[in-house]
């Protein structure tokens, strides 16, 4: 959505200005939603968190569920272990990613092609499947100790239900994401600027490191904050797959909400969680200001 | 470059296209049902009921809708309320599975339909001790036993007491799982049993408005003992799968030899070939496991609330209650008297001398939080 929003916007700067009406209108509609569906959301649950109706109907300025959630062992550690993932992803997808983009943007032919419709593969595998398939391969007695068995190898210790299990599941999950934008970020590499460090006797890695890191700089921050953003807030892989405590911020919330029937704690919760989004978003929104300033 | 860009539109046409929201209002003749039961349960009520129902009243149709679990009937009930006050029309008439105490106020709204004061002929024939309200309709039963691989453990070694299981659970490290106990009533009611073992196997103890935080605190604090001394024997010392089906998957998958189950599901997987047909079926003798009814709703204000009646009534004849025993594994919401002679003697080792069960409302929430701070993080699991 972002990215049309963003394009949206850079409509009226580049043509006439007969034609900003219609830029205008164009913004209108996602800007729209977004206050509707986030922005006025997130406002409600602050403002019902921190001011708060007690038993005899006095509302006051309260604190308190926050002042619980960060003295809570329990609820820090599930924030911790949410953090943790995101974090382990996050260095786990730059590392996976990087090298598949690198490689589909300085090879040409018919492989290259398969590799990237590979690459794409898991953004239309929906993550429910993606969890029961996970079970069936890398579960206890999956294919994965199946087939260790038949070599005469051990049983690997499995990720099940262990908060590997969500990372592996997350990383698989935001790697079309991760390399579509990575890859059109080495789009701006130019041939020319590679071939002229050549010339002068620059090796791989000084070119890398020199010519195309930083020109990429910018979409790994994008990939990142993005996935990042998907990864923190996500619910479906850690539930299925990851243990029962601790558990990530996502299923934690969902469970105070339904389960410990608690809407103030879930809200709570929630609205940490938007704290440590907007401190991600703040690199993406830093990055596109930085690019449009150029 | 191009094709990049297509893909990256198309991909965000399609995103919005699926989250665009979807108006949709009820149908005349259309009986608009939700569910917070399991697949099986859907799928009984999509092969079965709907065949048979639409086939004995023409012109009604049934729309079966999967409400997730009890919290989303809740929010549906919630939004029968309010369409009330404003004489809207709540698209929902029928509720598969309910609490006729919850949402709180839906009887005094006047949204849940009074059962026994509806006229249906068959209300009669309703088990006298699965009724808890006159607002909810008892339709069929289920227990929860615990399944074994018999290829592991004999029949005559399976453990029929709490004690002799806790014991067999310790001399076979990582052969038990149960679901954490919110997210399935298999692992829910385990859990449970474990309290009443920690409470004086008294299960009158424990009503549906006697929890108190001193009480709850004390009862609850014991059984959270009974289970964190079991957790390092547990599978994968002290893992907890996510629901009722992940635990039959590693059953199936050989993993762990004995869980515990539905009884109405484990049936069902026995028979689809899930689990193997030597697939050992036993009941704590000391006191069963918790079981219960599941009871329907009739939506007051439904736009079909005759059809509604219609079906609650259908559900309750002999054909539908038969089918429960045959098709479903689970027991009759009737009393066994109105069930057919052939298939009383042939379940008769399931019928149940008594189903003990255990209440929700607040002991429900302090139980889903206790269990996650008191037992599931107790463990260390690094090594």
């Amino acid at each position: 959505m972002s990215e049309f929003v963003e394009k949206a916007v850079s409509v009226p700067t580049e043509t006439a200005a007969g034609r900003r009406p219609i830029g205008l209108l164009l913004v209108a509609i996602p800007v729209f939603l977004v206050i509707w569906l986030v922005i006025w959301p997130a406002i409600n649950a602050i403002s019902r968190t921190i001011w708060r109706t007690d038993a005899d109907g006095h509302s006051s300025f309260d604190l308190s569920s926050y002042a619980f959630f960060f003295s809570d062992r329990y609820s820090l550690d599930n924030l911790a272990v949410t953090l943790w993932t995101t974090l382990v992803c996050a260095v786990l997808l730059l590392v996976i990613c990087l090298p598949i983009a690198l490689y589909l943007r300085f090879s040409h032919g018919r492989l290259p092609a398969y590799v990237q419709a590979l690459a794409i593969l898991p953004m239309f595998v929906p993550s429910i499947i993606l969890a029961f398939a996970f079970i069936r391969v890398l579960g206890p007695n999956g294919m994965v100790d199946i087939l260790l068995n038949a070599v005469g190898l051990p049983k690997i210790r499995t990720p099940y239900l262990t908060p590997w299990g969500p990372v592996i599941g997350l990383v698989w999950d935001n790697i079309p994401l991760t390399v579509l934008i990575l890859l059109s970020g080495l789009g701006s590499v130019a041939n020319q600027s590679i071939e002229a460090a050549r010339d002068v006797g620059a090796n791989t890695i000084r070119v890398f490191w020199h010519i195309i890191l930083p020109r990429i700089s910018n979409s790994i921050l994008v990939a990142l904050s993005f996935s990042v953003l998907g990864i923190f807030s996500s619910f479906t892989l850690p539930y299925l797959l990851g243990p029962a405590s601790p558990e990530m911020l996502g299923p934690f919330m969902q469970r105070t909400l339904r389960d410990v029937q608690d809407p103030i704690g879930a809200m709570t919760q929630a609205v940490v969680a938007f704290g440590f989004c907007i401190l991600f978003g703040l690199f993406y929104v830093r990055s596109v200001a930085r690019n449009r300033g150029k | 470059m191009k094709r990049r860009t297509f893909m990256m539109s198309a991909a965000g046409a399609a995103a919005g296209l699926a989250l665009a929201p979807r108006m949709s209002f009820a149908a005349k003749g259309q009986i608009d049902w939700y569910t917070s039961s399991d697949t099986n349960i859907l799928d009984f009520w999509t092969n079965i009921v709907k065949p048979g129902f639409e086939a004995a009243n023409p012109g009604l149709k049934l729309n079966l809708v999967d409400a997730g679990d009890g919290a989303g009937i809740i929010a549906i009930g919630e939004r029968a309320i309010a369409a009330k006050q404003t004489n809207a029309d709540p698209q929902a008439d029928y509720f598969e599975s309910a609490d006729a105490l919850l949402p709180a106020g839906a009887i005094k709204a006047g949204v849940y339909t009074n059962i026994k004061a509806a006229g249906l002929s068959n209300y009669s024939k309703v088990n006298p001790l699965a009724i808890e309200s006159e607002y909810s309709l008892p339709y069929r039963g289920s227990q929860v036993l615990l399944a074994y691989d018999t290829t592991k453990l004999k029949p005559a070694d399976a453990p029929k007491t709490w004690d002799a299981l806790v014991t067999w659970i310790k001399a076979n490290p990582g052969q038990f799982v149960y679901n954490r106990p919110d997210k399935g009533g298999s692992g829910g009611n385990f859990v449970r049993r474990a309290i009443h073992q920690a409470n004086g196997l008294d299960p009158k103890a424990f009503k549906v408005d006697n929890y108190t935080q001193e009480f709850g605190d004390e009862a609850l604090g014991k059984a959270w003992k009974l289970l964190a001394d079991i957790a390092p024997h547990l599978y994968d010392k002290g893992a907890y799968s996510s629901g009722n089906t992940q635990s039959l998957q590693l059953l199936s998958q050989g993993v762990v030899t004995m869980i515990p189950v539905w009884s109405d599901q484990v049936l069902q997987a026995i028979e689809q070939g899930v689990l193997p047909a030597e697939t050992g079926l036993v009941q704590l003798q000391d006191l069963a496991l918790c079981g219960g009814f599941t009871r329907s709703v009739v939506i007051e204000n439904g736009a079909n609330h005759e059809a509604s009646l219609k079906l609650a009534d259908f559900m309750l004849s002999e054909e539908m209650q038969s089918a429960i025993l045959t098709e479903l594994g689970g027991f009759p919401g009737v009393s066994w008297d109105h069930v057919s002679a052939d298939l009383r003697k042939k379940f008769a080792d399931i019928i149940p001398q008594s189903i003990p069960t255990f209440p929700g409302g607040k002991w429900e929430a302090a139980i889903n939080d206790g269990w996650y701070r008191h037992v599931a993080p107790n463990v260390d699991r690094k090594s």
